[in-house]
């Protein structure tokens, strides 16, 4: 091809990138390395029961009833659902009691809905199990376990979470070092990672998209919205979160989740690392961060 | 290629003008003339300081007359035009209509009741090119029979849709009727048609759109939206005031900052909430690091699509840094939950970086050297001079907004027309393009970053020394029904939050006008004549927001 000039502004000096002077824009590890957790005031409600005291306050405030306070039954029974929160802090603006503390957790990533159900209270029955069998998610591993292609559908996010998921491709989060793709077709795709609470327009289009996906597929649901329809679980015109329509194999709450928790949550579901969240319990070591 | 701009000096943006523009802003009426020509047209305007606009009520048979009136009299476009069930009068339509003007004040805002029983109201269309969407949006929503509308096709609503969901009185059920959508018919020898989506083959939103080609070149496209509607407008209704941001921020999530404050805009102006001036230069702050953030996703997008990876990797470098800086100041990297009604939703004063203003300086520069060098890229600027051209004469009949608009030279901007908050009594620099291309909208993002970095750097020196955390606080109970407007500058552009509040302070109807919704025909216009490979470069200099035009 031959040089055309159209604009000859005296060609400026190698631009340095905005390298190690911005440190934030720099390539991460993780999850090949250690996790390190930006700056910033910690964001995930954490319940402490020892400190509660069981006014309710919490509940009333959440915009997505994502917390629930019984004591109908004698003892105080606090349910916080990882899946319907949008991570907002209402809830520990509104505790009279401190009980509501906030902290800085990214891994929330789970196989199995009711692993973002935190109980406190008294023992209650156990929760049905999870959705694909252990062959299945064997098989997955390995045959998806260094190459992964997933397709990313838009179920009528409000587009924050593409942004997210999109962020996955900047030079920082890199998602391709670790075999994984975003395709543009379904047809390429093993898996199929999905936004948005499944409006009632979307909702074909997703069930196409999952058929022409060949199977064994996997699907991960994204967001608040993906997982329970986060702000608009309420709205007639939607779903309620991909499961509704979909078998999902793993949910990433948040709203939107950060890139490091969708890197968290696709690890997860090639197997390559273990579940941090049970039952709704954060773990111990991630609690360090002393909570705000 | 013009040099760089001096400081103080308004940035040029083309190489050698086309037409030579009069007047970058035009001079408007004043509100005192406003009320002067309104009153000409035979109509009794009541000034609404919460609006900071003229009300006037006008039976349905003056409404074409008062609509084309007053936007004639004050040289300004329709804003949005919605429907409300009011609660005080159970069983009516009220259907509003806003003309902004562009002045810090004034405007008309157009009331108009309908009978119960078989609401009708002329067209505006006819007049007012791009009022039909919003008018198709009123007759599926609400049911109300908008005679000489040509585009009778449901807007949101697709073929499973029950009756119009709005529509007061006691609700039918579904009559299982399918409306079948059909496209605009181009026919002839050798046109074929592409259809492309819902599900399209990037990380965006979905969306159909209907090509009609012959052989490469597109002679008409459609887009069919509404795939991502999720009832939102009627998720805040029953809701606490101060609560209703957490839906504001979800209409365009790219842009939750922009949303959350233009709805925080209107509730204050409702009743009367006072905000700390040091929260407003915060707000500021954090609106102009979106926007930065946000326009560098269009920069990245654009050198994406004309295969400049190394171009979109430094952009996207510079995004990740913008998105920790708003996580760092508020704990979320898109900022939601910050901005509340009556100021911040928490204290950040003290999470920021006491070297931001560097940081934003640093990035100015960054932003700048990219801007050369990727111009001084003559395979870079070939795909850009001449794609996807949208006139200044469209945008204007269009009454496009934001950057689309100012890229085909209209010099609007609601921080300089109508500023709010922070930028009251700042000064900012409106970029302006000639050539409406491509081109001119990467060049007009890119001196918006620049010029949202000043800013930026210039509300850090406002801040107030004091770092004491401020009380969160709850706007008063109305007592009485209240109603206000909002608006922001969002990155896309026009902003605009209608409430009403009830006596119980909860509220009863919220209209939220995204600046896609008004620019959504642009994409059509861009590509017309255009060739197939070119579309994902022209909608990506666009970015419309599919969310924020569905709801
Ligand atoms: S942080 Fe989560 S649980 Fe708490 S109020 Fe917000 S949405 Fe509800
Ligand atoms: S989870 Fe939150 S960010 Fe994601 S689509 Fe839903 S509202 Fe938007």
């Amino acid at each position: 091809m031959t040089e055309r000039t159209v604009d000859p502004p005296p060609r400026p000096a190698r631009a340095p990138l905005p390298g190690p002077a911005d440190p934030a824009a720099s390539p991460i590890r993780y999850p090949l390395g250690p996790l390190e957790l930006p700056v910033g005031p910690p964001r995930t409600p954490l319940h402490r029961a020892e400190r509660c005291e069981g006014t309710g306050a919490c509940a009333r405030a959440c915009p997505t009833d994502a917390i629930s306070v019984d004591r109908s039954l004698g003892p105080t029974v606090v349910e916080l659902d990882y899946g319907k929160c949008l991570f907002c802090g209402l809830c520990i603006d509104a505790c009279p009691s401190g009980a509501m503390a906030s902290v800085r957790f990214e891994e929330m990533a789970v196989r199995d809905r009711a692993d973002l159900r935190l109980r406190h209270g008294p023992p209650s029955p156990p929760l049905a199990g999870s959705r694909l069998a252990d062959e299945v998610r064997e098989r997955v591993r390995r045959l998806y376990g260094d190459s992964l292609a997933i397709r990313a559908v838009d179920a009528g996010s409000c587009n924050g979470c593409e942004v997210e998921v999109a962020a996955l491709l900047w030079p920082r989060y890199d998602l391709e070092r670790l075999g994984i793709q975003l395709v543009a077709s379904p047809r390429h795709a093993d898996a199929l990672i999905v936004t948005g609470p499944v409006t009632r327009n979307m909702r074909l289009a997703l069930e196409k998209t999952y058929r022409a996906v060949p199977g064994p597929s996997f699907v991960v649901a994204v967001g608040a919205c993906g997982i329970s329809g986060g702000p608009f679980r309420d709205s007639p015109e939607v779903e309620g979160g991909v499961d509704r329509v979909l078998p999902v194999e793993v949910y990433v709450p948040g709203c939107p989740p950060s890139p490091v928790s969708l890197l968290y949550g696709l690890w997860l579901a090639l197997g390559k690392v273990d579940q941090r969240l049970a039952r709704g319990e954060i773990p111990a070591d991630a609690l360090r961060s002393p909570p705000r | 290629m013009t040099p760089p701009a001096e400081e103080g000096e308004e940035p040029p943006l083309e190489p050698a003008p086309a037409v030579a523009l009069a007047g970058d802003f035009p001079s408007r009426p004043t509100p005192a003339e406003e009320r002067r020509s309104l009153g000409a047209l035979g109509l009794d305007p009541v000034w609404d300081p919460s609006e900071d606009l003229w009300r006037v009520d006008v039976p349905p048979e003056g409404w074409v007359a008062a609509a084309v009136g007053a936007s004639d009299a004050l040289q300004h476009p329709l804003s949005t035009l919605f429907g409300e069930a009011p609660r005080e009068a159970p069983g009516t339509i009220r259907v509003h209509a806003l003309f902004l003007g562009i002045r810090p004040s004034g405007g008309v805002h157009l009331r108009c009741a309908l009978d119960p029983p078989r609401p009708t109201l002329p067209t505006l269309s006819t007049t007012l090119p791009y009022v039909a969407p919003f008018e198709r949006e009123l007759t599926e929503m609400f049911g109300v029979d908008v005679s000489g509308l040509a585009d009778r096709r449901p807007l949101l609503l697709h073929e499973h849709h029950p009756n119009p969901p709005l529509r007061p009185g006691p609700a039918s059920a579904p009559d299982g009727r399918r409306v079948e959508y059909s496209f605009r018919p181009v026919e002839g020898e050798g046109i074929y048609e592409v259809p492309v989506g819902p599900v399209h083959a990037g990380v965006i939103e979905p969306g159909h759109f209907r090509f009609q080609v012959v052989g490469e070149k597109i002679l008409n496209l459609e887009a069919r939206l509404g795939y991502t509607h999720k009832g939102t407008e009627r998720l805040f209704e029953g809701k606490p005031s101060d609560l209703g941001s957490i839906w504001a921020e979800s209409v365009s999530g790219d842009m939750s900052l922009a949303g959350a404050a233009a709805y925080a805009y209107a509730v204050e102006r409702a009743l009367d909430v006072a905000v700390p001036p040091g929260d407003e230069v915060v707000r500021g702050l954090l609106l102009e690091t979106e926007r930065i953030a946000f326009l560098l996703g269009d920069v990245a997008g654009i050198a994406l699509d004309v295969g400049y990876a190394a171009g979109a990797a430094r952009a996207n470098r510079l995004r990740e840094a913008a998105y920790q800086t708003l996580r760092a100041a508020t704990g979320s990297r898109l900022g939601r939950g910050t901005i509340g009604v009556g100021g911040l939703r928490r204290p950040i004063r003290g999470n920021l970086d006491p070297d931001l203003a560097t940081t934003y300086a640093r990035w100015r520069e960054a932003i700048g050297r990219l801007r050369d060098e990727w111009l001084g890229k003559s395979s870079v600027v070939d795909r850009l001079e001449g794609t996807g051209e949208i006139s200044r004469w469209v945008a204007e009949l269009m009454h496009f907004v934001g950057p689309v608009a100012r890229a085909s030279g209209l010099r609007i901007d609601l921080r300089h027309d109508r500023p709010y908050g922070a930028y009251v009594g700042t000064e900012v620099r409106v970029p302006r393009g000639l050539t409406g291309d491509v081109r001119a909208r990467l060049v007009v993002k890119v001196e918006e970053i620049v010029e949202s970095c000043r800013l930026a750097e210039e509300f850090l020196r406002r801040l107030p020394a004091d770092r004491s955390p401020l009380e969160p606080r709850r706007p008063p109970s109305p007592g009485e029904r209240r109603s206000g407007l909002g608006w922001v500058e969002s990155p896309r552009g026009e902003f605009l939050v209608h409430v009403t509040i009830g006596p119980d302070a909860r509220l009863e109807r919220v209209h939220v006008r995204d600046p896609s919704f008004l620019n959504w025909p642009a994409i059509e216009f861009a590509v017309r004549g255009a060739i197939l490979p070119d579309f994902p470069l022209c909608n990506k200099s666009l970015n419309l927001s599919y969310s924020g035009y569905d709801r």
